[in-house]
Order: structure tokens, then C-alpha cells, then sequence
């Protein structure tokens, strides 16, 4: 008997109930396809591709690649902060300090979007405390514009998606044996090898899962463009939104969410692809 | 937010309603309907409160009834959530801008409310009685205009040309393309060139001028405030001052001064109360909560605390208000206002959006 | 010595890239909270940043509303947090509940499937969740149901599952078979060596999962936006309608009120969960 691997029955069997409590949401992943081949904009009635042809336009052509050049943007600095993020958490050893870090970690989560984005004008707004500080140094004159366009969008992207990056890499850095690191050491590795060719390696399953899981995110938002891009950030969220209301063109929405989640799962499964194959060559 | 997408054409009395208005039967507004409940769908925002505090509390103290409020966002917002939930009886009365009242009309999701039980649609304007066909009773008129930074004009700007004057480059701020503002805005842009406002043409051509000019788009009236309180934005518009009535009151904190005294202008739209055809609650005190908003203490006090024009012409409003530049009486509603006509709003309008959208953004 | 990924003791370039590093992660993080914060003791009636001097009056108004709320008209925000509480607690319990197991499934399944069933539940992430929010209602709506707290918990859990099971699969992916092959060789039952050796293995990640779930359901709006009646409601519901109409620090005090209480939550749980001392 092998316990490595469990038998097709077990794994159904462990698999199941994840199953049904995702279902509901996969009906309405199906129901939203349907509405988006429906002939009418507002019901689903009839079959056509009308919606689709009328997103071929390109307004939206642009606002779909300023929605993956952002989205991809913000995964990689979210990445660079995520992982010494992670680093630090685990290496801290009081409970209070790390606590203190995990809330503070979290704290994008938690606060409502408004509200944030009142925080970031007060901070780095044309009259923000940022450019006020500079303007009495004399480093500038005219105040730095941070918000209210791509920059405030990624600055606010990076941000609240930087939680969804961390905790997954914090599992696996601590799941990383030190056996490992203390024979690199021992080797007399310096520090940037020893992440070069040990931790990161080791550690890439769950950097490729928390990225995928930061660009989806980031790729389908909608409110921080809203609220940071002062609306000038035309990303796909925004267009969904609109078209849901006021434009009361669902077939359209539904259209434009599944061109959405197809380009999104492409680059995860190609990002899965290039990982999956660069680490055979490592291996091999 | 109260962003609509068409308006109605305020202009059209309604026959129908002055006709059944001429013996109005006796039905008194504050006949007791205690244990009875009433559920209202209204605004997020500050004009949804004030309906909170100036019409649900004093009608349940008057009448003995209860009045279960839900605030949600804008009219398009409730007529998503509404239209989705197709026959679902939840509300009683909502209201709403304009369009929504057409939009949920068509849909034949609305009742009729009966005209003889609101005996203070008489004192209304006939112009705003009722309108979406009947299925919408006049509220308040929401107005559009300029709003403007008190510290950089120490008068109030005269024209919307002021928007493209190089000194306001990086301080501009507009209505976003959805909602009907941005409609105005054009429109508003096509008398300025000196058209009637329908040669959109010409209008986007000098719009595209602004694109460098604007900070923000004016998505959230709080976030404005904010900007405008700590001197980064100048001008913009077609925007409405409802939406800042405690800071207009303030001047010096807040930065804002308003105006509708402006050569190219400024914008109408009469809201309404609506009654869905599904409805939890019991029609008397239904009606009887739609009579009490026309009332006119009740306008009087709505206008002064939300900056909409009252449309029963004996409100009753205080001297403050009756003063106030912000505050536009029906009959101030000369050539100066611009209410649109709605079948040409409805031919245009998608087109516009997304014109707007790709001219400025 | 201590060999881990940040070293104490030497470091040099290394150790100060990855700290300045995470110092701009931890400000990015934190800086909006901390400036509302700051603003929510201001004692001036508008918002000028930072504020000329401090109170605690906006706090008074926010007891107020939820000790002598008015009995009428608006809807009740302690209604509504207990609903996101209880709707918080359903989702987190399921959500980590149905992940475990299949976390498990997966991790010690083949790979090609593992990778398969991660994008799929990676879904409920990329669709703009307005979209889904007016999905679910319609199909709430159609299907005529009366669902009372449900309408809310079960998109919520879709909406969750990504999260924890990602976080449950990187907590998986540490544990080696080896261990728990040593408990069945010692005579503990399959079933056995999964709950005590791999399931505490995996607390971290478990942990952060039911986290996750917690807070994402307890601050969620969009979806809720949509799902919610005037009788079942929750706390962003209500917030909502104060941030549109006004900024003022009786909503920023409010803010900080609902960030104290999700830190409560957290501590609760962690302290339930990992016992004491543990993990986070």
C-alpha cells in the first residue's frame, strides 16, 4: 500500500465537498457566458455574438492591454516587497512584533477602499503632505502628480494586493528545511547565492501561486482605478462597471468578464508553462 | 451620486394630472397608521439623508407609521439592483432621478400612483407634477452648474470658457462620462462655441483641449471636497452643488462657491418618488408618505438642506434660503435653464458617452 | 548559528536590500491607515492634515450610534454587524473546512491535475466582482428562493476559496511524506497520521487561511452590494452610505473602530486556533 499517493476514490472523496461549495459560483461563471452570447443587452434571450463584435473597437483594445501592462506591473513589484516581506515575518521572534506585522500586513484588507484613498490624497495628493514637504525644501515647484493617474493606480494595486502575496510565501518559507540552508552556508555561499540557488528554487511553487493569484486580482479591479486613477485609468474593471450600470448593456459586461477571465487564465497557464519548464532545465 | 442618463422633459404639463387634480378628494396626510410600515429605497449620499431626517422622522412622528430606509448608491445603482431583482416586493416607495423612473417604467416594474390621494400635487407646479407616464411623481429638481475655488476667483466665473484658461491647467475636475453632468458639460460646450448645445461636433473638438487640463474626474463628491479644501483643484463642471451643501455653507473652510449665473447657462432635472407594482407595504400609507413629500414645509426644508429647487410653489422656505444663489426656485427656471429634450438625449446618449470617455480619458 | 533568511549577524548588501525592501512593503501597507488614524483624534470639525489638535469626540459619536441608535428610519448598524459576523464565522469555517482536505488531495495528487484544480479555483478572483454580484442575484432571483443569511455566505465563500486554498497548498507543499509514512510504520491508521502529523504541520497556513476568509468576508462589498435586502444587511453596507456623503472624522473614527474590531477577530482566532503563543 502506498500512502504517497492517495486512490482515485480518496482523492474524490477529499475533493468533494471543496467541489459543492464552489459550485455555486460556477453556475454563475456559466450563466454569465450565456448572458454574454445573449442577443439582448439586458435579458438573455436569443444567441448572437453581437456583444463581442462590439467590443472589437480600439478604445477597448487599449483599455484591455493597459489592464494586463498594470496588472503585470504591480504582480512584479508586489513580489519584490512580498518575499523579504515573508522573509522578515518568519525571522522575527518575539510573537508580539510578528503579530504587529501580520495586522499591519493585512490593514489594506481591512479598510475600506474610500477611506484608504482619502489617507493616500492626504498623503500624496497635489496639495498632499508629501509635496507640501518638498514644495517648503525647495525641491520642486509644481507638485508632483502621484494620483489620479497609472501611477496612483499601481501605487493602490500594489497595495491592496500585497496581503494575498505574503501569507502564501510565509507557508512555504517556513515549510523550507534548514538543512538546506545551513549546508549552503556551510559551503561558505554568500547570502545572494544561497536565495539564488536555494531558497528561490526551492521556494517557486508558491511565488508562482501567489503571483498568479496578485495579476488576477489586480487584473480584474476596479474600484482602486476608480477611487486612485480619478476615473482617467480606463482598466477593463471600470468598463464592466460601467456597462452594468449606467449603461445597463449586461451582454456587453458579461462579454467583456469573459474576455477578461480568458486573457487572465492564459497568462496563468502560460506562466505555469515557462516555470514548469525552466525548472526542468534546472533540474536536469 | 445622482447621475442620470436621459432627463425628462420637464417642460410637458401633464394633462392627465392637472385634470384629476381639479377635485382633488379630501384625504388627510396625517391619518393614523400606527403599526404599519413603509419601505423606502433611497440615496447614499447627503440628499439621501436629509430625506432620512426631513421627511421618514416627521412622518412617523405625524402619522404613527414606521418608515424602514435602505440607502443605496445612485439611481443607476438601484435600477441595476431593482431590474435584477425583477418582481421581488421589497420597497414602497423610491426615488429616484428621472431616467431610472423611465428606465423601470419600461420595464413595467412600476405602479400607477393615484392621483387623488395626493392632494398636494395641486400646489405643484404643473410642469412637475408627474412625468415616466404617469408612473412618477415630482420630487425636487436637481440642478447643474459651476463650482469653483473661492481663494483662486474672488467672483464668480461668468462663463464655462474659464475651464480652458491655462491658469487652471492640473486644477480642473469633471463629471465622469456616465453620468448626465458630462452630458450637460457638452452641451454646455456647444453653447459656449455658440451653438444651441446639440452641435456635439464642434463641442468634443474643443473638450479634447481639456484632456491635459483635468486632475480628476469627479466620481466622488467627498474625495472633491477633500481637494478642493486643501486648494488643489480651481473650476469644474457641469457639476451639482446638492452635493456640497454644509461646505458651500462655509466658505472659508472649505474653498467652494457654486454658481448657476453663467452665460452659456445652467441644467435642470426634475426627480421623482415611484411606487414598484410589487410592493410589501399598504397603498393609503404609501400614498400618504409620497403627499407628505410635496408638502410644503417639507420642500422648503428639503431645498435648504440639500440645494434641490422645491417644486410645490408655496414651500416654505426661510429667509436664508429664499436668498440662497444655490437654491433655484421654479419660477427662476427662465431661458437660463437648460432642460433637455428627452428623445434627443435618448438619441444621442450612448454615443456621447463613450465619446466623452475617448476625448478626455 | 542561525542560518535563515535573513541573517542577524552578517548580511551586509543582502540583508539591507531585503529590509529596505520590506520597509517599503510594511509603509505601502500601512501609511493610509496611520494618517486616518491620526486624522480620526482630530479635534477641528474639517479635515486639514495633520490636524492642530486632538479629541477623542469623534469616538463619542461613535459609541453613540451604536448605544442609543435611532429606533427609527435608518437601517441598524448593529444588526448589520452581526450579520457580518455571522456571515464572516459561516464562511470561514466552510471555507477552510472544504480546503483542507483537498489541499491535501491535491499536494499528494498527481501534478498535472494539481495545476488544473489550482486555476480553477483561482476563478472566483479574476472576474470583476460586479459582474458577479449581479450573476448571483439574477440567479438568486430566478431560482425564487428565500436563502435569508445564505444570499451572502454562499458567494462569499466562492469568493474566499482561492485565498485559503492557496495558503493551505503552500503549507502542504513543507510537509514531507516521509512523516507521516514514519507514523504508519509506527501503527497510526491513514486517516490517523493525516490528523496528527499533517494537519499540525500545516496549522500556518491553515491559520492564515481562516484568516483570510475572515476578513475578505467581513470587509466584503461588491458582491454583498448586490445579495443584500433591507432586512438582511452588513456592516460595509452601512458604511458605505456615510463614506459617500461626507469624509468627516466621525467616518474615519468609525473606520478605525471596524479595523480594531477585524484585529480582535484576528487575535481571537489565532489565539483559538494556534494556541498560545503560536504562528503568527
Amino acid at each position: 500500500m502506498s500512502t504517497t499517493t492517495l486512490s482515485k476514490g480518496q482523492a474524490l472523496a477529499f475533493a468533494a465537498p471543496a467541489f459543492i461549495a464552489i459550485l455555486p459560483f460556477l453556475v454563475a461563471c456559466v450563466y454569465i457566458l450565456r448572458f454574454s452570447l445573449s442577443a439582448e443587452q439586458g435579458v438573455i434571450e436569443g444567441i448572437s455574438i453581437r456583444a463581442y463584435q462590439e467590443l472589437m473597437t480600439p478604445f477597448f483594445g487599449r483599455s484591455v492591454w493597459l489592464t494586463l501592462k498594470l496588472a503585470f506591473i504591480a504582480t512584479v513589484i508586489v513580489m519584490f516587497m512580498a518575499v523579504p516581506l515573508a522573509f522578515l515575518l518568519t525571522s522575527l521572534r518575539g510573537s508580539f512584533a510578528r503579530r504587529l506585522l501580520t495586522v499591519t500586513i493585512l490593514l489594506p484588507l481591512i479598510l475600506n477602499l474610500l477611506v484608504q484613498a482619502y489617507g493616500w490624497i492626504l498623503l500624496l495628493g497635489p496639495s498632499g503632505a508629501l509635496n507640501t514637504l518638498l514644495k517648503s525644501l525647495g525641491l520642486i515647484e509644481r507638485p508632483l502628480f502621484l494620483l489620479f493617474n497609472e501611477t496612483g493606480v499601481l501605487l493602490g494595486l500594489v497595495q491592496t494586493s500585497l496581503p494575498l502575496a505574503v501569507f502564501p510565501i510565509v507557508s512555504a518559507v517556513r515549510g523550507i528545511s534548514k538543512e538546506h540552508l545551513e549546508a549552503a552556508s556551510s559551503l561558505g555561499a554568500s547570502n545572494w547565492r544561497i536565495l539564488r540557488d536555494v531558497s528561490l528554487p526551492l521556494l517557486r511553487p508558491a511565488l508562482v501561486g501567489a503571483a498568479s493569484i496578485v495579476f488576477a486580482f489586480n487584473a480584474s479591479a476596479f474600484a482602486i482605478p476608480l477611487l486612485l486613477g480619478g476615473r482617467r485609468v480606463q482598466m477593463m474593471g471600470v468598463a464592466i462597471r460601467d456597462m452594468i450600470s449606467p449603461l445597463f448593456n449586461w451582454s456587453g459586461a458579461a462579454a467583456a468578464g469573459m474576455i477578461l477571465i480568458l486573457l487572465t487564465l492564459f497568462v496563468l497557464v502560460v506562466s505555469a508553462w515557462l516555470v514548469r519548464v525552466t525548472t526542468v532545465k534546472t533540474k536536469g | 451620486m445622482k447621475y442620470s442618463l436621459t432627463r425628462r422633459g420637464l417642460l410637458k404639463a401633464s394633462a392627465g394630472a392637472a385634470a384629476a387634480l381639479a377635485a382633488p378628494s379630501i384625504v388627510s396626510a396625517s391619518g393614523n397608521f400606527s403599526g404599519k410600515e413603509i419601505r423606502l429605497l433611497t440615496w447614499s449620499d447627503n440628499t439621501g439623508l436629509a430625506i432620512l431626517e426631513n421627511i421618514a422622522k416627521p412622518f412617523e412622528e405625524m402619522t404613527g407609521a414606521k418608515v424602514i430606509a435602505d440607502r443605496t448608491g445612485s439611481t443607476s445603482e438601484m435600477v441595476a439592483k431593482l431590474r435584477a431583482s425583477g418582481g421581488r416586493a421589497q420597497y414602497d416607495v423610491i426615488t429616484l432621478a428621472g431616467v431610472g423612473a423611465v428606465e423601470l417604467a419600461g420595464d413595467g416594474l412600476l405602479a400607477k400612483p393615484d392621483l387623488n390621494q395626493l392632494p398636494n400635487l395641486a400646489k405643484v407646479d404643473p410642469r412637475f407634477r408627474t412625468g415616466a407616464d404617469g408612473h412618477g411623481i415630482g420630487y425636487l429638481l436637481w440642478t447643474g452648474g459651476l463650482i469653483y475655488n473661492t481663494k483662486t476667483f474672488k467672483e464668480p466665473p461668468k462663463s464655462y470658457a474659464e475651464m480652458w484658461e491655462a491658469n487652471h491647467a492640473g486644477r480642473l475636475f469633471m463629471p465622469p462620462a456616465t453620468w448626465t453632468d458630462a452630458l450637460d458639460t457638452i452641451f454646455a460646450t456647444g453653447k459656449m462655441l455658440g451653438g444651441d448645445g446639440t452641435n456635439a461636433d464642434d463641442a468634443f473638438a474643443k473638450l479634447s483641449e481639456l484632456r491635459r487640463n483635468i486632475l480628476t474626474f469627479g466620481e466622488n463628491p467627498a474625495q472633491l471636497s477633500e481637494l478642493f479644501r486643501s486648494d488643489a483643484l480651481d473650476i469644474g463642471g457641469v457639476y451639482a452643488p446638492a452635493f456640497f451643501a454644509k461646505e458651500l455653507a462655509n466658505p472659508e473652510q472649505s474653498n467652494m462657491g457654486a454658481t448657476y449665473d453663467v452665460e452659456e447657462g445652467f441644467f435642470a432635472d426634475l426627480m421623482y418618488t415611484i411606487m414598484p407594482k410589487a410592493k410589501p407595504g399598504e397603498d393609503d400609507v404609501v400614498h400618504a408618505f409620497i403627499n407628505y413629500t410635496l408638502d410644503a414645509k417639507v420642500q422648503g426644508v428639503m431645498a435648504e438642506a440639500v440645494l434641490n429647487g422645491p417644486i410645490n410653489q408655496e414651500a416654505q422656505m426661510s429667509e436664508a434660503a429664499k436668498a440662497s444663489p444655490f437654491i433655484i426656485k421654479p419660477e427662476q427656471l427662465s431661458d437660463k435653464a437648460v432642460v433637455h429634450d428627452k428623445s434627443f438625449i435618448a438619441d444621442v446618449r450612448e454615443q456621447w458617452i463613450s465619446k466623452y470617455q475617448q476625448t478626455l480619458s | 548559528m542561525r542560518v535563515g533568511l535573513l541573517p542577524t549577524d552578517r548580511g551586509g548588501s543582502y540583508r539591507f536590500v531585503i529590509m529596505l525592501l520590506a520597509i517599503l512593503g510594511i509603509l505601502v501597507s500601512a501609511l493610509p491607515v496611520v494618517v486616518v488614524t491620526i486624522m480620526s483624534f482630530s479635534a477641528a470639525e474639517t479635515s486639514g492634515f495633520p490636524p492642530e489638535s486632538y479629541s477623542l469626540r469623534w469616538y463619542g459619536e461613535v459609541a453613540r450610534l451604536f448605544t442609543n441608535e435611532d429606533s427609527s428610519s435608518a437601517q441598524s448598524v448593529v444588526d448589520s454587524t452581526v450579520t457580518s459576523l455571522v456571515v464572516a464565522l459561516i464562511v470561514m469555517v466552510i471555507s477552510t473546512g472544504v480546503c483542507i482536505p483537498l489541499a491535501y488531495a491535491l499536494a499528494r495528487g498527481e501534478r498535472r491535475v494539481r495545476e488544473g484544480m489550482e486555476l480553477l479555483f483561482t476563478l472566483p478572483l479574476v472576474f470583476p466582482l460586479v459582474m458577479l454580484g449581479i450573476a448571483f442575484l439574477l440567479i438568486a432571483e430566478s431560482l425564487k428562493l428565500e436563502l435569508g443569511i445564505w444570499r451572502i455566505a454562499i458567494p462569499h465563500i466562492a469568493l474566499v476559496l482561492p485565498f485559503v486554498l492557496r495558503n493551505c497548498l503552500s503549507a502542504m507543499n513543507g510537509i514531507s511524506v516521509e512523516l507521516e509514512e514514519a507514523a504508519i510504520s509506527l501503527g497510526a491508521s491513514p486517516m490517523r497520521a493525516i490528523w496528527d502529523v499533517v494537519i499540525p504541520l500545516m496549522k500556518a497556513g491553515i491559520l492564515a487561511g481562516l484568516i483570510f476568509a475572515l476578513i475578505i468576508s467581513f470587509n466584503e462589498f461588491t458582491i454583498t452590494f448586490f445579495m443584500y435586502t433591507i432586512d438582511v444587511s452588513t456592516l460595509p453596507i452601512w458604511m458605505y452610505s456615510r463614506t459617500v456623503s461626507s469624509l468627516d472624522p466621525s467616518t474615519l473614527a468609525l473606520s478605525v473602530f471596524i479595523i480594531a474590531a477585524d484585529v480582535l477577530l484576528i487575535v481571537l482566532v489565532d489565539k483559538l486556533i494556534a494556541g498560545k503563543g503560536n504562528l503568527f
